[in-house]
């Protein structure tokens, strides 16, 4: 059979694409990605994480756009699905091997190293507190927004934001990070 | 938000990568027709979500992988013998639990993970080309290759060596795939992708006896990486190795080093690399989709053509010509190129609908495609299938074959898995003669 007419096949049942989903999509999934590999520390379980929530999102695209929050509302179901899974599974600490050199900066091996100590930093926190982190200091969300997000006051997320910075303060690495300059 | 905060909010936009590839609409059409959300294939989740991990990892596109995923899957090595000796391994009663550290130091290879397997072989995928169980870890979709006696392939954040007699993992090294492409054996080196994205590649080289690192190559990516990258490593006949590298393919020599050639392409982001057996063509997937023919010594494009897919890639060159993989989930389809000319490309085997069982692999004189639906040999001269057998459905829920290789011993292996049973391991297949090369 020639190739010319190969395709991806459709898929039966799927509802049909809502306007505007695919330009988000294509806009925002690196962003929403990198979200998500904050919050799971892989690429794999990050993907499985945005699918999800664009899942969710697809049958109520055209109510999201309309409130005109598509964004704000498709990360609040991935940090909640976070959660979700978090409470799952067996939640505890992940042991760190050898702390990462952080004097090689300005190769492609601190890069390296700089992203698993960030990870490594970021395990060390409960659930709640690392999604504050990304939705406050990645996603750049307001208090009220990230509050809403996960379904709290702003004051537990001002608690949850303090206690996690107090643990990053102690995590090996992540203060030069914070203060270093290792690009992407 | 004070200095401290500030701080931190700019260190996390300095520090997070760039996504290997993004999600797409169709990622998610596939989503919402197989299933609700479920557990991720978590690094910390079970040995069964773990070895989906992997595979999802190396190729996400694959959205009906979930389809499969479902039921908890399991994986494993089915062992496949090109002679009529039926050997004797069996599976080890349990297994161990996946470890993972999150130091990206090198880190000293680690002890094997699972004792030689005990006790009766078992027969699985109703006894399919004579298969039998001789191991029962869980390893990523696609990643098997092997040299020698041994067995190399990835689990959950490891690269384990395998004893290809026993079944049991020898050594393991801390390891996890940021796009997919199989180790690639050079030498006494396997060589690895440890970092893909940005505008840097970094390849890791280990012995391929104790899986000491050896080496590590940083690889400029001109222009950033392809999204669409699949299979972005590649060996020659001389043990050069060439990588996907943004707009350019680099060549790296093991024995220096460093990267000694690049190639620059003329239409965009290099996503797949293949060299052909006698090292005169390379091979350059660019794009959905087009391939790229190389005159390898004279460093010179020779020919191009296209492919009207939205994916494409894995590529494996042969004397005939070139294979890959197009489409994804239940659509995956595995095609053959003869003299790299898309135009003449046609159909070799109905793809996996498992995510990367179906890449295709030339080992022991064959190309090998795996998937959920048959396990074929073809003639890596005209791409014509010699012989294939169909996969059996475990009551309905699929069960797969990947990555089929052949080692110098005369077996060849391949990873097996039945995710009804949560079974996988190590088997036996007796392929029939034609299949021997």
């Amino acid at each position: 059979m020639a190739l010319a007419s190969v395709e991806v096949l459709p898929v039966d049942g799927r509802p049909s694409e809502p306007d505007g989903f695919r330009e988000f999509v294509e806009a925002r999934s690196s962003a929403l990605l990198r979200s998500g590999w904050l919050l799971t520390g892989d690429w794999p379980s990050a993907e499985d994480l945005v699918q999800s929530a664009l899942a969710a999102a697809w049958p109520r695209w055209a109510t999201l756009t309309r409130q005109d929050a598509p964004e704000l509302y498709v990360r609040k179901i991935m940090v909640n699905t976070f959660l979700r899974w978090r409470r799952r599974r067996w939640n505890g600490e992940i042991a760190t091997g050898r702390l990462p050199d952080m004097q090689a900066y300005g190769d492609a091996f601190a890069q390296i190293d700089a992203r698993q100590a960030l990870i490594a930093a970021l395990d060390r926190l409960p659930p709640r507190q690392r999604a504050v982190v990304v939705l406050r200091y990645f996603a750049d969300q307001t208090e009220a927004q990230t509050a809403d997000a996960l379904g709290c006051s702003v004051g537990a997320v001002k608690a949850h934001a303090s206690k996690a910075l107090a643990r990053l303060r102690d995590a090996p690495g992540l203060a030069e990070l914070m203060t270093g300059g290792v690009a992407s | 938000m004070n200095t401290e905060e500030r701080q931190l909010a700019e260190m996390l936009h300095r520090v997070t990568p760039e996504p290997p590839r993004r999600v797409t609409v169709e990622d998610v059409a596939y989503r919402l027709a197989s299933e609700p959300p479920r557990e991720p294939r978590s690094r910390r989740g079970s040995v069964w979500n773990s070895a989906f991990r992997g595979g999802r990892g190396w190729m996400p596109a694959l959205a009906a992988l979930s389809v499969f995923a479902i039921a908890g899957a399991s994986a494993g090595i089915a062992a496949v013998t090109t002679s009529h000796h039926t050997r004797t391994g069996a599976p080890s009663d349990g297994t161990p639990p996946a470890t993972v550290t999150v130091s990206g130091s090198p880190s000293p290879p680690a002890p094997a993970q699972s004792p030689p397997p005990t006790g009766e072989t078992l027969r699985v995928a109703g006894g399919m080309w004579d298969a039998k169980l001789i191991n029962r870890d869980l390893f990523s979709q696609g990643s098997l290759t092997g040299s020698g006696d041994s067995l190399y392939a990835v689990e959950s954040g490891s690269l384990v060596r395998i004893d290809a007699a026993s079944g049991a993992i020898l050594q393991t090294t801390p390891y996890s795939p940021p796009v997919f492409t199989r180790p690639v054996v050079a030498g006494n080196t396997v060589w690895v992708v440890w970092s893909y994205g940005g505008s840097g590649i970094v390849l890791r080289g280990y012995d391929a006896r104790t899986l000491a690192q050896v080496a590590s190559v940083p690889v400029p990516a001109s222009g950033g990486v392809s999204s669409l990258a699949q299979g972005v490593l590649a060996a020659g006949p001389d043990g050069q190795l060439y990588v996907a590298a943004g707009d350019t393919v680099a060549t790296v020599d093991p024995a220096t080093r460093q990267v000694t050639h690049r190639t620059g392409l003329t239409a965009g982001q290099a996503s797949s690399v293949a060299v052909s057996p006698d090292g005169s063509k390379l091979y350059v997937g660019v794009g959905s989709f087009q391939l790229l023919v190389y005159d390898l010594p004279a460093g010179t494009q020779v020919s191009s053509s296209r492919m009207p897919v939205g994916s494409a890639g894995n590529l494996v060159a042969t004397a005939g010509g070139v294979w890959g993989t197009t489409g994804i989930g239940m659509s995956q389809w595995v095609w053959f190129a003869p003299g790299g000319d898309l135009s003449r490309s046609f159909r070799v085997s109905q793809g996996a609908g498992g995510g990367f069982s179906s890449v295709p692999v030339y080992s022991g004189g064959v190309v090998w495609i795996g998937g959920t639906h048959e396990l074929v040999c073809a003639s890596p001269a005209t791409g014509q299938a010699l012989a294939r057998t169909p996969i059996p459905a475990d009551h309905s829920v699929v069960e797969y074959f990947a990555s089929p290789t052949v080692l110098s011993n005369g077996h060849a292996y391949a990873l097996y898995q039945d995710q009804r049973a949560q079974l996988a391991g190590v088997a036996s297949l007796t392929p029939p003669q034609a299949c021997l090369g």
